[in-house]
């Protein structure tokens, strides 16, 4: 393996990602150095060690006896391995989740003489590189910790395991990628429709590991679990550099040792798997699906009997399967259905309202308020990015007789089709847990599709405003100003929704008239579909001039 | 013949990207049921053109009048009578090929039997059976540009576009294409295409178009473009390469090589 080959090409897998994600911000002169992560790193290292700092004044200050702060610094200290192989495993996963199918295939650089032991290490310190500011952050947290508590051994446990731990994450990746490449060459060529739902599916899940790793409960959970001498946790190779940590802080240095080496040991173990199976799977191929020998051709639907034109159907049986089947879109296909789950976790958990006398106004429907919040997001978030999503195509749709409104009414009925399944998983969990009436029922499914449709359209309008056609390796779809923009407009738009229910509330506090909460609704929804027809307008404007004017 | 006029009139055409001038004050016209070539250097405004006579860029200024429809007045009448290939056809790529002819097919206003023996009868014409069921992610070069062929032709259009359509096609697609275009011409239908390759320019063209920086620089038969440029018996490849003052071919080579 040639040293100087492997930093190089680390360096230039690491640049593609800091171009990719801070060009807009930054001048290119900036992104070119990859100091800036080390300068990044050291800034957040500094803020760790000032708020390491705080932690152990405030528990002092407190009045935490010697035995809670131990416990705390073995939940901090055990914990910082976990999450950090959590995190650099995810990040690693998203990033490669996000790449755009067409920039899959590794033959730029097949033709270089570039060993398969050089890409995976190269590509391992990349991650790891990139993503180390974090790894800075924890160990600035816990230097102050370590050293005012007398745990200054452990301290230094930790920064190697938090090393250890964060190549695992990366090597993981590597391992994760090689068969997930195989996986879907095999699988697309017999599995073609089963394939697509699986991956569908995996990444909902895969999100909502995400998002359950950074919640915390999951790692407070295990530590629970190490803390507790389950003797089951020994067998598990991923808490072992956390199991290090622990052994020290028990003043145990033999089997914090022994837990070290056989980290490291994993480690070595886990790079040689994911070396072999990127030798073996070093030629990835395209990624097609096979359905069918001959094609279907589309017969004539029954939706046109209640008015659906054919070229709008067209093009929303054009939008469903081709976005179901590129994977950098499915992740944003994703949002609108995991944002309200994310978003209901707190009321979920939380003790349901009572029925007293003093709650009268509190209904169950109250709820949906954060619930319909998170759809809506997740709604203009897929509407900002739908036409952005056309790139080089769109070619097809500027030379074909298409009018923009057509564009824009089959981009919007898209966007709302599938944020529709997040409504209703919302209102699902709603039912289920609080049991709301038919008539709370109908008023959150009429004012989840009017917030849906006005999210929709405004995602479309500043999609169309300000969409990113460019088709790098990570495509963004929106500009970084357009995601600004959109997400202050969308915020705005369910904040003015929800403003008939904040003043009928107040005058039914302070003026002690009759509050409905079926009328507020009735009323937000009312001002939600006046939002979309405006948005609709202006979309309709963007998308003409798009035609008229091919990208360059 | 469906119009008395011409098929394509350009006249005084110029597009700016931003300070750089694609088209200089260009006109063209190009005659019904001809076959027009346009040749010319990398940059030289060919496919610039080609995508304003379709309306897919605005002119800064000029005007291209399609069978008497003004490109900028009425587009999407322009749309209906036009194919086009563009050069390096992106396709959705997601879809079958299938899929994608008859996504145009609707979009065109095809009939379900209409669309239904078009498609297997062009898949068939260009060899693409038994692929036509998968996913166009993973086509080679050739048979994407096929299948942008077959969406350019499947709606029987009046006019013709196309930017260097022999691009990457086998020795047999190549000549199944030419045949078209000369089947399609002996039906009425107007082609404009680009190509750098000149023996097919020669061979498949009535007139010939030479671009340089957007301007027209020279226009006629091959034999008229060859006593133009006093090289009556040389092949076109020279008379190109004297009209656009291409000098030191031998001399790059040798710089090449070094």
């Amino acid at each position: 393996m040639r040293i100087r080959v492997l930093f190089e090409f680390a360096k230039i897998l690491m640049l593609s990602r800091l171009r990719n994600t801070r060009q807009s911000f930054l001048s290119n002169s900036i992104t070119n150095r990859p100091i800036l992560i080390a300068l990044i790193g050291s800034i957040m290292f500094a803020a760790g060690v000032g708020f390491g700092t705080a932690t152990v004044s405030f528990l002092r200050g407190a009045g935490a006896s010697p035995a809670d702060i131990g416990q705390i610094v073995e939940t901090i200290f055990g914990g910082i391995p976990i999450f950090l192989i959590g995190f650099f495993f995810t990040m690693g996963l998203l990033w490669e989740l996000n790449a755009s199918s067409e920039s899959e295939s590794s033959d730029s650089i097949n033709w270089l003489p570039i060993s398969p032991s050089e890409y995976i290490f190269a590509s391992t310190v990349s991650t790891s590189y990139t993503y180390s500011p974090l790894v800075l952050v924890t160990v600035g947290y816990s230097l102050p910790i370590g050293i005012l508590t007398g745990n200054t051994s452990a301290f230094l446990v930790l920064v190697v395991a938090s090393v250890v731990a964060a190549f695992i994450g990366s090597v993981t990746v590597e391992i994760l990628r090689s068969l997930l490449a195989r996986a879907s060459t095999a699988f697309n060529k017999v599995g073609g429709r089963l394939m697509i739902i699986l991956r569908i599916l995996g990444m909902i899940l895969i999100l909502l590991f995400a998002q359950t790793l950074f919640s915390g409960f999951l790692i407070i959970r295990i530590i629970n679990s190490v803390s507790s001498a389950n003797a089951a946790t020994v067998l598990v190779p991923l808490l072992w550099p956390t199991l290090s940590i622990t052994s020290i802080l028990r003043s145990n240095l033999l089997s914090s040792a022994y837990f070290l080496l056989l980290s490291l040991g994993f480690l070595a173990v886990l790079a040689s798997a994911a070396l072999a199976l990127r030798a073996k799977f070093w030629v990835a191929t395209p990624p097609s699906f096979h359905f069918s020998n001959t094609g279907t051709i589309s017969s004539v639907s029954r939706l046109r009997k209640i008015g659906v034109s054919v070229i709008s159907l067209a093009l929303v049986r054009r939008e469903i399967r081709s976005a179901t089947r590129r994977k950098e879109v499915v992740r944003l296909m994703a949002i609108p259905i995991i944002l309200p789950v994310m978003i209901s976790f707190p009321a979920l958990f939380s003790p349901a309202p009572t029925t007293s006398a003093a709650s009268g106004l509190i209904s169950p429907l109250f709820l949906a308020v954060p619930l319909l919040f998170g759809v809506g997001l997740g709604t203009l978030f897929l509407g900002m990015t739908s036409i952005g999503q056309e790139g080089k195509r769109l070619w097809n749709l500027s030379s074909l007789p298409i009018e923009a409104g057509t564009i824009v009414t089959s981009k919007i009925l898209f966007t709302s089709l599938i944020s529709t399944i997040g409504l209703v998983l919302g209102l699902g969990l709603t039912v289920f847990f609080f049991q709301v009436s038919i008539v709370d029922t109908m008023t959150f499914v009429a004012v989840g599709i009017t917030l849906v449709l006005a999210e929709a359209s405004l995602g479309v309008a500043i999609g169309s405003r300000y969409p990113d056609f460019s088709d790098g390796p990570r495509p963004r779809f929106v500009t970084i100003i357009g995601s600004i923009i959109g997400a202050f407009l969308g915020v705005i738009v369910m904040l003015l929704m929800s403003l008939p229910l904040l003043i009928l509330l107040l005058a039914r506090v302070f003026l002690l008239l009759p509050f409905s909460l079926q009328l507020s609704f009735f009323l937000g929804g009312m001002l939600g579909l006046i939002f979309a027809r405006i948005s609709y307008s202006l979309s309709i404007r963007s998308v003409d001039g798009i035609l008229r004017e091919l990208p360059n | 013949m469906d119009s008395p006029g011409p098929a394509i009139e350009a006249e005084h055409l110029s597009k700016f990207y931003g300070q750089v001038l694609g088209l200089n004050d260009l006109s063209l016209t190009v005659s019904m049921g001809e076959v027009r070539g346009l040749l010319g250097q990398n940059g030289s405004g060919k496919s610039t053109l080609l995508k304003s006579l379709l309306g897919l860029i605005h002119p800064s200024s000029g005007w291209v009048r399609v069978l008497g429809v003004d490109v900028q007045k009425a587009p999407m009448e322009v749309r209906r009578l036009v194919g086009y290939v563009p050069e390096s056809p992106r396709l959705y790529e997601f879809l079958t090929a299938t899929e994608y002819l008859d996504f145009i097919a609707d979009v065109r206003g095809l009939g379900y039997e209409e669309k239904k023996e078009r498609i297997t009868r062009l898949i068939e014409s260009l060899d693409l059976e038994g692929k036509q069921g998968e996913t166009i992610t993973g086509y080679s070069q050739g048979m994407k540009q096929k299948v942008a062929i077959m969406g350019a032709i499947l709606h029987h259009p009046k006019i013709l576009l196309m930017d260097e359509p022999l691009n990457g096609l086998d020795p047999k697609s190549a000549r199944v294409v030419k045949e078209l275009i000369h089947s399609l011409t002996r039906d009425g239908v107007t082609t404009v295409f680009s190509t750098h390759v000149l023996e097919i320019a020669e061979a498949i063209c009535d007139r010939l178009t030479i671009l340089q920086n957007g301007r027209v620089l020279a226009e006629g038969t091959a034999q008229e473009l060859r006593e133009k440029a006093g090289l009556s018996n040389s092949g076109l490849e020279d008379v190109f390469l004297k009209l656009t003052g291409t000098k030191g071919v031998e001399d790059i080579v040798e710089a090449l090589r070094r």
